[in-house]
């Protein structure tokens, strides 16, 4: 309970969010904090009080799996610093480039491979996996 | 002979007064014991079902996971055991949400963030 306590803020953000699926467990003195966030930017809400309350995450007492749920069909941006975005035959970074999608381009997502590919398709008909965390579901 | 017949008579008068003084304690008693008792229904309990354990990945999954998600931080340097990783080497504070956040989402046991902060 004492980790509860320490994360109490980040608990009650995720509820007030509307964070789906939301489970809280502890285990082995790590406190586990699971869901689906509805929006990237209540993601990145709850990862800045996650990082208030354990600045630079020293802690290593938590674990943050919410994750924004991905539609298909939906449109995104992509959001790398400056560079293009591989898209790869297969999702991870051991297969093949197949094409590139350029930063701020907007890609069709088709399908999550899992929380972290995404199974794309660009404007000019590149269809491949990329990173999630760098698309911005729109 | 009458008197003996008397007396059979009187036995069994006897006896059958005091067995239907016996069948009729016996009913009533049972009419009491048997009235239906009603106990007040139990109320609506949830059996607390304890929450399922964790799931954490395997280490050889875990390390794909970690090797993708460290791809594009050329100075940190990652390892994993028994589902936790041990993160070493140089981030500069505003990439290290963007890297802890892949990484959570992996099914770590743990984090050990040892990586240096710029």
């Amino acid at each position: 309970m004492a980790l509860q306590d320490k994360y109490k803020e980040l608990i009650d953000a995720a509820k007030n969010a509307g964070v789906s699926n939301l489970q809280v467990r502890e285990q082995d003195n790590v406190l586990y904090i699971n869901g689906n966030a509805p929006s990237g930017a209540v993601k990145d809400q709850l990862w800045a009080i996650y990082n208030k309350i354990d600045p630079d995450f020293r802690a290593g007492d938590l674990v943050l799996d919410v994750n924004v749920a991905t539609v298909a069909g939906a449109k995104a941006k992509v959001i790398t610093e400056s560079s293009n975005l591989n898209i790869r035959k297969g999702p991870g970074t051991d297969q093949p480039i197949v094409g590139k999608a350029a930063h701020n381009e907007i890609v069709t997502i088709l399908s999550a491979a899992n929380p972290q590919w995404s199974l794309i398709k660009t404007d000019k008909g590149e269809e491949g996996y990329v990173y999630t965390q760098y698309l911005a579901q729109q | 002979m009458r008197k003996f017949n008397s007396l059979k008579y009187l036995v069994w008068c006897v006896l059958l007064t005091t067995g239907v003084e016996l069948t009729s304690c016996k009913s009533k008693k049972n009419t009491e014991s048997s009235a239906p008792t009603t106990t007040a229904p139990a109320p609506d309990t949830t059996t607390s079902v304890a929450p399922a354990p964790v799931q954490i990945s395997p280490d050889d999954s875990l390390q794909t996971g970690v090797r993708d998600a460290t791809k594009d931080y050329p100075g940190v340097n990652a390892t994993v055991s028994n589902g936790e990783v041990t993160l070493t080497g140089t981030i500069s504070r505003e990439k290290l949400p963007k890297l802890m956040q892949s990484l959570h989402s992996l099914h770590p046991k743990k984090i050990n963030n040892k990586l240096t902060v710029k």
